[in-house]
């Protein structure tokens, strides 16, 4: 019995035990990121200010936010938005994917790379890009064509709805482009090839296997496209808020920006977006722990069979062409182009003649731009690193430890990817500039969002190398006498590393380019690139935004191309 | 209790004048005022509209004029501003020193109780007009109307607006859709009729006005050639522009006028260095920066450096300010903006 009980004392005088420690600091770090936040944004859109600093509980937020003239508009608008963004992304991506992966299509394997190069451009820059090339009056590619056919009114708009879905959609290609790659690559040829064997030919196999073997997984593709549409600014606010076409998330960003302000409607829109968002996540995960079921993925070596197109394989180049002259390389030419000129002019000979470098040695005394530069750098670098940190010992206590409920952690990790930006950024403005401490109107209260909002992505690259790290090495090490941290340090922690890397560089990439939280919470001294971009494209330097614009990309590409030569190979992830 | 302050201190300082036979002892010199601006930290947190281009020739010259203080440029449109200062008094906290845009904001500031009533020994040099109990004019803004070259023949150039009605103009405008000023003043000064200058706009209307929300937007979309004219352009936009080369010209017979202010945050964090940098901007020195940084200056005696300035000028007054409500509503009809 002594013996028994020795144990147990020990352990009570020992409560400062790493192993219980951290499951606990990690919850309230979780917590203190990811949930304060939406319980203080939840709070305010139930409070109504009826003099200054002086706050009452009501409804009518509510009431002004969804049963006001515009209610309707918004929301017919957000819905075409969303679901015209997400079925062309989807389409786009499921084309570019079946066509590189499961067709013999002439040079395919080229096309696989250049398919994720737009994850480079930010959002912000992809707007602008499409701006100069889709603007009804001056837009190169309208200019162009009315030239060329004598129009006498522009064939495209791209301040208009189906303009918004366009440029949205050719952004979110690469993510539908991986997701589908992947599906693609896991699907079980078997019962293609039973089908051609019992005669189907190329285009009824397609039809009637693997596309009903795609279906679980198209619709959860679909439905995240549809949620990361909603959530997004980046369009809304560069051509939606110029075109007077609203959705839910210019709502909000202009409840916050006009004046007066209205906190509490744009509380209750930010609730309400959170809401759909979380569902539409919550019918994700279901949709795709549902399409194991279909058992596409089985024990068995295997490589998926190729479609042998025939004479259509000269096609699929020629998609493929197209889409890659047009949609991925022209915005970036059209960027570098205008990067040289003084002002944006349509092209023509003329415009040869005033091509100079001025923009760049402009930029090179230009402070406003050096502090961003310096902003973006800082804020990518940390977020990455606390993220990827912050990740791995949530991972390692969710898979590892066998502390019971640490479920919890996983749960709470995993709450960030409901959250729109643009709802970050206000919960996190109302929460701290009343806080205590001084880091509104800082980078620091940047970081704080980034690392919430990345926390999943970082939890999804943590826990998938953690997951194959067998539990005898770290048995093995803690037999030796290693104590906790030893272990992770010495065994864990290198083990992961592959996969810390993959998940740091996305990570670096999107924080680099993130726009929909920091419009709201970035300011003079904390403001980071994107936002100078938006605000000088606002002020109308459109030349020298061309200009960040291209420096900003080629900071990234050398800064990924550094990772990728350190660590031989790149780790995108979705 | 203001009152009762500025009537102690005004007798303090008549008292003051009776014994030194001094006139002006108690105003303190701009170095004085920097020297104590410096024990505060050497930031001054300005929030400002200033565009970048004229930004990066006015701020440096104050940083270099008084060594040790570093200005913040927190710069967005005004209405942003003013909304994010509302938002940290709502959260405890003063973060501005200075607020300088447009009056209709600052008053909507002043409303909020964020600002400080002040008076500036350079205030002396301004007519009524151009101050008040809690700003001075900064500089101007001219509402002018302005056009691609390419686009518009010569011998069409606009010689007044009310050239626009004419039917060669329609499909081929855009202004700015918060531009209410444009209906105010042709109501209150041009027409001196309401009628008349709804009439008029009614007419514009019929024209198929494309809108767009910025002025700088709006004169780079007219460089690029988006629209034929503009009708509410700023005219300060439009020299540097024509130097660059750009294919635009603008009208200046006749035009809106409307004052941007300067005042300082109650209970701003850096008191001192809110009063230097709002005492030096209103400075005849001052005003002469802005001038060369490309803005139209307040000062009676400064001239802008370009052409900038109309003939025939609409003058929106602060008296005006209050019937902005209701000429905002008649032009949003008009135009069926929300």
């Amino acid at each position: 019995m002594t013996t028994a009980t020795m144990p147990r004392t020990a352990r009570v005088g020992f409560s400062l035990d790493p192993a219980l420690l951290i499951p606990l600091v990690g919850a309230g770090v979780l917590i203190y990121l990811a949930v304060l936040p939406l319980l203080m944004l939840f709070i305010g859109s139930f409070q109504a200010e009826v003099a200054p600093r002086e706050f009452v509980y009501t409804l009518k937020n509510y009431q002004n936010a969804y049963a006001s003239q515009y209610t309707y508009s918004t929301f017919v608008n957000s819905l075409i938005f969303a679901s015209g963004s997400s079925g062309l992304t989807f389409l786009l991506g499921t084309t570019l994917a079946w066509l590189t992966e499961r067709t013999d299509t002439p040079l395919r394997k080229i096309f696989v790379p250049l398919a994720v190069v737009p994850l480079i451009l930010p959002g912000v820059l992809e707007s602008i890009a499409w701006i100069f090339l889709l603007s009804p009056k001056f837009g190169y590619v309208n200019v162009f064509l009315m030239n060329i056919f004598g129009l006498q009114s522009p064939p495209f708009n791209v301040f208009s709805l189906p303009g918004m879905i366009w440029v949205h959609s050719v952004g979110q290609v690469p993510l539908a482009f991986l997701l589908m790659v992947a599906a693609f690559k896991s699907m079980d040829p078997s019962l293609e090839e039973s089908a051609m064997m019992s005669g189907a030919g190329t285009w009824q196999t397609f039809k009637r296997i693997t596309l009903r073997l795609l279906m679980p997984t198209a619709a959860s593709v679909l439905l995240i496209l549809f949620v990361r549409t909603l959530e997004s600014f980046e369009t809304p606010a560069l051509i939606g808020i110029p075109a007077r076409i609203y959705v839910y998330t210019s709502e909000i960003y202009l409840a916050f920006n006009e004046y007066p302000p209205d906190y509490g409607r744009g509380g209750a829109l930010a609730v309400g977006l959170l809401l759909l968002s979380a569902v539409g996540v919550w019918l994700y995960t279901r949709s795709t722990k549902e399409s194991k079921k279909f058992q596409t993925v089985t024990g068995k070596a295997f490589r998926p069979r190729q479609f042998e197109l025939g004479r259509w394989r000269w096609a699929g180049l020629g998609f493929l062409l197209t889409y890659f002259v047009f949609v991925v390389l022209l915005p970036f030419l059209v960027l570098f182009w205008a990067s040289f000129l003084p002002f944006f002019a349509t092209p023509g000979w003329d415009s040869l003649s005033k091509l100079s470098i001025e923009n760049y040695r402009y930029l090179g005394t230009f402070r406003p731009f050096w502090d961003a530069m310096q902003n973006s750098l800082i804020l990518a670098t940390m977020t990455a690193t606390v993220a990827m940190i912050l990740t791995s010992l949530v991972a390692w206590i969710v898979y590892k430890s066998r502390i019971r409920g640490a479920w919890i952690l996983d749960f709470l990790a995993f709450v960030p990817i409901t959250i729109p930006g643009i709802v970050m950024g206000m919960a996190l403005i109302l929460l701290y500039v009343a806080f205590p401490l001084p880091i509104y109107g800082t980078i620091w209260v940047l970081m704080i969002a980034y690392v919430t909002r990345y926390i999943p992505y970082g939890m999804r690259s943590a826990s998938g190398s953690i997951l194959q790290i067998h539990s005898e090495l770290e048995e093995a090490a803690s037999a030796s006498g290693a104590s906790w941290w030893e272990t992770f340090k010495r065994v864990t922690l290198p083990l992961l590393r592959p996969g810390l890397v993959a998940g740091w560089i996305y990570i670096f990439i999107v924080s680099f380019r993130e726009f929909s939280t920091s419009v709201l919470l970035a300011t003079g001294e904390s403001r980071v690139l994107s936002i100078l971009l938006f605000t000088m494209f606002e002020q109308g330097q459109v030349t020298v935004v061309a200009a960040i614009g291209v420096l900003m990309i080629v900071t990234l590409l050398s800064i990924v191309a550094i990772f990728y030569k350190l660590t031989g190979r790149i780790g995108i992830q979705t | 209790m203001t009152f009762v302050c500025r009537f102690v201190s005004l007798s303090l300082a008549i008292s003051l004048l009776g014994l030194t036979g001094a006139f002006g002892a108690s105003v303190e010199t701009l170095e004085v005022v920097h020297k104590k601006a410096l024990k505060e930290g050497g930031t001054l947190n300005f929030y400002g509209t200033l565009a970048q281009v004229n930004a990066e020739k006015i701020l440096p010259v104050f940083e270099k004029q008084f060594p040790g203080i570093k200005v913040n440029h927190v710069d967005a449109t005004s209405d942003k501003l003013v909304a994010r200062a509302v938002t940290e008094a709502r959260g405890g906290k003063t973060l501005g020193d200075i607020l300088q845009i447009p009056l209709e904001n600052v008053t909507q500031a002043h409303d909020q109780g964020l600002l400080l009533e002040t008076n500036l020994p350079e205030a002396a040099d301004y007519p009524a007009g151009l101050k008040g109990a809690f700003w001075v004019s900064s500089d101007l803004q001219y509402f002018i109307a302005a056009w691609n070259t390419n686009l518009v023949k010569k011998g069409e150039e606009p010689k007044s607006y009310d050239d626009f009605l004419h039917p060669r103009w329609k499909g081929r405008l855009i202004a700015e859709p918060r531009d209410l000023e444009m209906l105010l003043a042709f109501a209150k000064y041009k027409f001196k009729s309401d009628e008349k200058a709804i009439d008029y706009w009614k007419k514009i209307a019929a024209q198929n006005v494309e809108f767009h929300k910025g002025h700088s937007q709006l004169a780079e979309l007219l460089v690029a050639g988006q629209a034929a004219a503009c009708l509410t352009c700023y005219s300060h936009h439009y020299p540097s522009r024509i130097k660059k080369g750009a294919p635009v010209n603008y009208m200046l017979s006749e035009g809106v006028a409307s004052i941007n202010g300067t005042a300082i945050f109650k209970n701003a964090p850096h008191p001192n260095t809110a009063l230097l940098f709002a005492r030096w901007v209103a400075s005849l020195e001052g005003q002469k920066v802005m001038a060369q940084g490309g803005r139209n200056p307040a000062h009676p005696k400064v001239d802008p450096v370009d052409k900038t300035k109309t003939d025939i000028t609409y003058f929106i007054t602060a008296s005006d300010l209050k019937e902005f409500p209701k000429y905002d509503k008649i032009w949003k009809e008009i135009f069926k903006l929300r």
